[in-house]
């Protein structure tokens, strides 16, 4: 069974046509982006409303999970329409039930959407994840922190009559030192950032291996050194941490429009 | 668990439990247990993660990922059971009020 299959078997009126939106740009002629859009390739074009188009494609009413394949579909009609526009992202898998409907949302956040593209005009998104490698960064702090080395010594010298507490004082310290150690780099790296974007907002970290979850706002014509200082920190802290560094995105994680919407039944 | 499961298989509003006092403590913890998403969220971004880092390889992917949809989509029936917002499907813009 195909993902189409499945997705038209789960839902009865899934033969009836929706318009899922993917963003929302400052534009009043129709436009087409191709046939890249989520489901089943549909034809991606706008829906206008005075100077505001919606950006959609036709689909069955259905929920899509967000699926790998999913979520990349719905990025990749971003990424595509913001080679050429300023955009705001609508969340995954929103669906209206006609064009009249979508017009209505551009109608009812006319003012909110407006504002948001003024502010987000040629501002870009980029994310960066942070993960340290643990035994690297304890090696490090061994290595810098007097007190430490010589608690370790010790430790590893009398092995046997080394006590339990001095084990556990020694596991306090170097927990310590390591959260000491990530607050370090991740002000560091943020101090470095700030020179070459505009805003930066944190999420919370995936794992235990990652020290900083973080989407930085950046000006398009500053995107090359924004692009070369991630590098050149990168480089910085090659031993230490690995840096996951992804974009250019629409502005995700910078707008929050809150829609009133509702479920049409 | 016999508790728990009659729970879960007993349509919840239904009027088999007689004790009602004692249940409702019962449950709304179950409740809560099966209305929310945010530790599957949470699965679903560690195991991109591992992808993005090599950890993991294409096919064990799809794989998890198929079980984590499906954990998704037993919390969304059982939240629409429950007639608590759900995202995802069609919608409209709220008639009345201005947005905000």
């Amino acid at each position: 069974m195909t993902a189409a299959e499945s997705a038209s078997a789960a839902t009865e009126s899934a033969s009836q046509e929706g318009k899922y939106v993917y963003c929302i740009i400052r534009n009043d002629r129709s436009r087409e982006f191709g046939e890249i859009g989520i489901g089943s390739a549909a034809r991606v074009y706008t829906v206008a409303h005075k100077d505001l188009s919606a950006v959609v494609s036709d689909t069955p009413i259905v929920i899509y999970d967000p699926t790998r394949e999913n979520v990349l579909a719905h990025e990749f009609v971003n990424e595509t329409v913001m080679r050429e526009f300023t955009l705001i992202p609508m969340s995954f898998g929103t669906i209206f039930r006609s064009e009249n409907d979508v017009r209505a949302l551009l109608n009812s956040t006319y003012q909110a959407f407006t504002d948001v593209l003024d502010k987000m005009q040629d501002k870009i998104e980029f994310g960066l994840k942070i993960l340290w490698d643990r035994d690297s960064v304890v090696a490090a702090i061994e290595r810098d922190n007097d007190e430490i080395r010589r608690l370790k010594d010790e430790i590893t010298r009398n092995a046997a009559s080394s006590t339990y507490f001095a084990r556990m004082q020694l596991g306090r310290l170097v927990e310590a030192a390591m959260e000491e150690a990530s607050n370090r780099y991740v002000n560091d790296i943020h101090e470095q950032l700030k020179e070459v974007s505009v805003a930066s907002r944190s999420s919370k970290v995936i794992g235990d291996r990652m020290i900083l979850n973080a989407a930085f706002l950046v000006e398009r014509k500053d995107e090359k050194s924004f692009d070369e200082k991630v590098k050149a920190i990168s480089l910085q802290y090659e031993d230490l941490l690995t840096f996951k560094y992804t974009g250019p995105w629409p502005p995700y994680n910078f707008v929050n429009i809150k829609l009133k919407l509702e479920k049409a039944t | 668990m016999g508790l728990l499961t009659n729970i879960l298989l007993a349509p919840f509003l239904g009027p088999v439990w007689g004790t009602r006092w004692t249940l409702e403590q019962v449950d709304r913890v179950v409740r809560e247990e099966l209305t929310d998403d945010t530790p599957i969220k949470a699965d679903l971004m560690a195991l991109q993660l591992q992808l993005e880092m090599g950890e993991i390889d294409d096919d064990e992917y799809v794989r998890r990922e198929a079980e984590i949809m499906k954990r998704l989509r037993e919390v969304r029936e059982w939240r629409e059971k429950f007639g608590m917002s759900t995202s995802g499907g069609p919608v409209r813009v709220v008639e009345s009020g201005e947005p905000e």
